[in-house]
């Protein structure tokens, strides 16, 4: 079994003026798709994110703080799934919820060193 | 979780600090428990905490001290309280009675009458039951546009206006209360007159405003006899929600209806409130509704329904409330009684402009008395008008299998 990280990137729920009841279903969509990979024994772990972001370039180390109102797209989170391969993994994140508001998914590979 | 958990805690938590930090912090209030929704929504994505409801209310309470933390910070936003507040300790407007009694405040607040009576219907949908503006355009058959608009105008004159958040009181409350009942009325006809392919909304709305009811029905100032009968008169109709309409989305008439669908737990309840509705000699327009809509649900089956007893109501109710629909309403009644002179006398009366965009509903009934009295080409024609006047899809198939009928002879 190989590890796959599958990255959650997207436009921030703060930005997509999501209704209350909206965001319950969304919710409920997240835990369905959590209990089915906890049920088939796949996830391996996995994040949300906060949306405010601290960032760092160049050689000077230059920090720009940043809201997710400043960034069209933005990590929200990850899990880190096995799989057998890349159709496994993207296999597993078929079931994403939030495909409908504009999310995707990134699948990586988590690399192994041989010892 | 609890269904609607979300959009219920919204209403409580809008309502809990604006009572504490003022309608003019409206709009503050509503993005800083939006907010809240969002995070609890993201960080819950793994595992509900064990009492989200419990979890959202001290989410509320931080809400509040990041609050008086944010408006302070700029002198001139630092907030009035409302009066009394700061004599009742943070914690104690956490209480389930407060937090009823912020509610209420909220609804009044909605129905008050320095806004537009269009804006009220949308502003309670957003703030006490916790809309988007999507949901309550589409629940209302509005552009989004022009909810926000209306949501707008209503935060404008709420704060210009410096309304207080308060539940009125002494000589106000009747007035007041009244329109409260109205607006609850017109959010319950929305849903139970809407033939918006999505059920869930029509759900949506008649539940909301049945909660809303129930909340009135709590408070002993609000808890009235027309409260008691308005209740009766929802639930009645909620309990025929699921049998007016089929898959297809068709509509389906009270005639043809499957009675064993009619929900009884719900005509119970409504029993109840309507026992309470006539403890005094007080009758409103909701009371003669509510036994309208009693005699229907009492009936076994269509042919056995009591048209004198509801004809009765319906005259009573005109008395009171003398609109063009119960002249409408009537005449159906005196159709079913074949009683087809009387009938037209009554549709004679009506002038259909004044029944605005369902004026197509006395075309019908016209087309219906034409039937009944072998005119099938007279019939045709008013149906035919009723068809060019009709907006509403489900009822323009309605009407078209009606003409198939008619033509068909299958009447």
């Amino acid at each position: 079994m190989k590890k796959f990280m599958l990255i959650f990137v997207g436009t921030n729920y703060g930005e997509l003026g999501l209704s209350p009841e909206e965001m319950q279903s969304q919710m409920g969509k997240w835990f369905e798709w959590q209990g089915k990979m906890e049920a088939a024994g796949v996830v391996e772990g996995g994040h949300a994110l906060e949306s405010n972001m601290r960032r760092i370039s160049g050689p000077e180390r230059t920090v720009t703080d940043l809201t997710a109102a400043e960034v069209k797209e933005i990590v929200g989170g990850y899990y880190i799934v096995k799989a057998a391969d890349f159709d496994g993994a993207a296999k597993i994140a078929e079931d994403y919820p939030d495909y409908h508001l504009g999310g995707t998914v990134e699948i990586r590979e988590v690399m192994v060193f041989e010892q | 979780m609890i269904d609607h958990l979300f959009r219920h805690q919204y209403g409580k938590m809008v309502s809990i600090l604006t009572r504490i930090f003022g309608l003019t912090h409206l709009e503050t209030i509503e993005d800083a428990v939006q907010d809240t929704f969002i995070k609890a929504m993201t960080a819950w994505r793994n595992g509900l905490p064990d009492n989200p409801e419990a979890w959202l209310t001290k989410a509320a309470k931080n809400r509040a001290i990041d609050l008086f933390r944010k408006l302070n910070t700029d002198k001139n936003r630092l907030p009035k309280l409302e009066q009394g507040i700061a004599a009742i300790a943070l914690n104690d407007l956490f209480l389930d009675t407060e937090i009823a009694d912020s509610q209420l405040r909220m609804i009044f607040t909605a129905c008050h009458p320095i806004l537009n009576p269009k804006d009220q219907l949308s502003f309670a949908l957003k703030t006490v039951s916790g809309f988007s503006a999507k949901e309550i355009a589409s629940a209302l058959l509005l552009k989004e546009e022009t909810v926000k608009k209306r949501l707008m105008r209503a935060r404008k004159n709420i704060t210009e206006k410096a309304i207080s958040f308060q539940i009125p009181q002494g000589n106000d409350l009747p007035d007041r209360l009244s329109r409260v009942l109205e607006v609850l009325y017109l959010i319950f006809n929305e849903g139970f007159h809407s033939n918006k392919k999505e059920i869930l909304i029509r759900h949506d709305l008649c539940g909301e405003a049945i909660r809303l009811c129930k909340m009135l029905l709590k408070n002993q100032f609000t808890r009235t006899p027309a409260a008691y009968a308005l209740f009766a008169l929802m639930c009645f109709h909620s309990a025929r929600l699921d049998s007016k309409i089929n898959e297809a989305n068709e509509i389906i008439d009270l005639k043809n209806q499957d009675r064993k669908k009619w929900y009884f737990p719900l005509i119970k309840l409504g029993n109840e409130a309507m026992n309470q509705a006539v403890e005094t000699a007080v009758f409103t327009s909701y009371h003669f509704e509510a036994a309208i809509a009693v005699e229907h649900l009492k009936a076994p089956t269509f042919e056995a329904t009591n048209w004198t007893k509801i004809l009765s109501w319906y005259e009573k109710l005109y008395q009171i409330q003398p609109s063009p629909f119960n002249l409408l309403n009537r005449a159906m009644v005196q159709l079913q009684r074949s009683e087809y002179k009387e009938a037209f006398k009554l549709l004679e009366q009506i002038n259909p402009k004044d029944l605005e965009q369902r004026a197509y509903l006395f075309h019908g009934s016209y087309a219906e008395y034409f039937v009944l009295t072998g005119k099938v080409k007279k019939a045709l024609k008013s149906i035919d008008t009723a068809l060019n006047l009709v907006r509403n899809e489900a009822e323009r198939q309605f009407l078209l299998k009606k003409k198939y009928d008619i033509t068909n002879n299958l009447n």
